[in-house]
């Protein structure tokens, strides 16, 4: 059993897990939802205040209550890499800088010192990940990929009066997307074929040298058929006269409705919110006032 | 046949499959100490090299964009923190793929299979030497020990980048590489 698995590449690519429910958010305009994606990102990296942090959170979950997405399901995609943020929690509590003179001392044990700084970073780190996997997974559960590429091109056109190839760049991507689960069967062949010519893909391999040996003859394979794809697709879209983006009209118009506005509003107000806490040091303050008082 | 097709397939597929080499960690080989070796940038170097540099940009932004991503929805290693970090993650793999294609310009001349291991030996460099300069001067990491990870895991995977650049390439513009039989 183990051996067929050793094979299994498909599994791997389930990025654009699509859930066709129809909500509310489903049906608002994919540039809304992409920028209020990179709303999130940029407040979530931005932001180093907990509350902010803990209203992000709060937010994403109203969302994928709003876009009819099983919460627990949603979730799911956080228990596999719990024990790692864990440890890397752990690593951030007791390795970020112990020196500072404003740190106060809540715990040591011989070498191991946790301040209220270190024990605040652990905690940014995981509601970090935790609000970053949410708001991609819910914005992956509620637009398609051709939603996605649709609203990329309509995002970037406004740039193209400065030389930016909107259209082109939304296309490559739109390729690149495509093309996962076609690497994924032809590498899958690929390893099979090796295989039967008594190569061993042990995942468990340490020796460098023998692994990097064992990777060339698959590697290289690989960006051949790659190209001959992709050299395939090129004769395919040369044959239907693709001429690029140039005078090309659209079967599909995105137009924003009030309600994509709404979101909009709320997104840039909460990405505000935690930004403007991380700058005030607000939580800094609370969290100092609880340790002092107790 | 027109060369803006070419350019944006060309793109597409090699960005795919540096998102394809991280998703199912093909990319990643296991080194000294748990810091992997990624041969991630090798289509980056390959795309720019085989369609110029724009191309080599534009795939180098797939593979920061993508690595950004997985830094923050998979992690791999405690330093997959400060990729969640544009600066870190993205700015520094636009530099690949022009620096890969300038030198193989420069040299093509001379010895085109040469000109094809300095490449892969460029481009690999660019990607350490910046990432890590960024990690410095963010103060993430010391410098002495930023010079010790740039020798101990930037000359290996600069070794593996110029051995995939040179094997595709020239199988692919079935170049003249010294040996008699297929070049791969």
């Amino acid at each position: 059993m183990s051996k067929v698995l050793e094979f299994e590449l498909i599994g791997h690519v389930t990025i654009g897990q699509y859930l066709p429910t129809g909500s509310i958010l489903h049906r608002l305009d994919p540039r809304a939802k992409l920028l209020m994606g990179l709303l999130l990102i940029g407040a979530v990296v931005v932001s180093h205040s907990l509350v902010g942090l803990t209203a992000l959170l709060l937010a994403v979950l109203v969302g994928l209550v709003l876009a009819c997405v099983p919460v627990p399901f949603a979730l799911a995609g956080l228990r596999p890499m719990l024990p790692f943020l864990m440890l890397l929690a752990l690593l951030q509590v007791f390795t970020i800088p112990q020196h500072a003179a404003t740190a106060t001392v809540l715990w040591r044990w011989s070498i191991l010192t946790m301040t209220d700084r270190g024990l605040l970073a652990g905690i940014l780190l995981i509601g970090r990940f935790s609000v970053m996997v949410l708001g991609l997974s819910l914005f992956s559960f509620s637009t398609t990929t051709t939603e996605f590429t649709h609203g990329l091109e309509h995002l970037l056109r406004p740039w193209q009066r400065f030389g930016l190839p909107a259209h082109e760049l939304a296309l490559i991507v739109n390729i690149a997307i495509h093309f996962l689960p076609i690497l994924a069967e032809e590498t899958e062949r690929l390893m099979k074929a090796q295989a039967s010519r008594g190569a061993d893909f042990g995942r468990g391999q340490r020796n460098f040298i023998k692994r990097a040996r064992k990777l060339l003859p698959l590697l290289v394979p690989l960006f051949l058929v790659s190209l001959q794809r992709a050299e395939h697709l090129i004769e395919a879209m040369e044959a239907r006269c693709y001429v690029g983006g140039k005078g090309r009209t659209h079967l599909i118009h995105l137009q924003m409705q009030l309600s994509d506005y709404v979101a909009l509003a709320t997104a840039l107000g909460l990405a505000a919110f935690a930004i403007q806490l991380s700058i005030t040091h607000a939580d800094q303050v609370l969290w100092h006032w609880i340790f002092m008082n107790r | 046949m027109s060369t803006t097709t070419r350019k944006v397939v060309i793109a597409g597929v090699m960005g795919a499959i540096s998102i394809f080499l991280g998703v199912t960690h093909l990319g990643f080989i296991p080194w000294l100490a748990g810091a992997a070796l990624t041969i991630m940038h090798v289509p980056v170097i390959i795309g720019a090299v085989l369609e110029g540099p724009l191309v080599g940009l534009v795939i180098g932004l797939i593979f920061g964009a993508f690595s950004l991503l997985q830094a923050a929805i998979a992690p791999t290693g405690p330093a997959d923190v400060w990729f969640t970090n544009p600066l870190v993650s993205i700015v520094p793999r636009l530099f690949i793929g022009p620096v890969a294609w300038l030198s193989y310009k420069a040299l093509r001349a001379i010895n085109e299979a040469l000109s094809l291991v300095i490449a892969g030996i460029a481009g690999t460099l660019t990607n350490t030497v910046l990432v890590l300069g960024v990690l410095g001067l963010y103060h993430f990491l010391p410098w002495p020990l930023i010079g010790t990870i740039a020798i101990t895991n930037g000359l290996p995977e600069a070794v593996i980048a110029a051995i995939i650049t040179l094997a595709v390439v020239a199988a692919w513009k079935r170049i003249e590489t010294g040996r008699k039989s297929s070049a791969v």
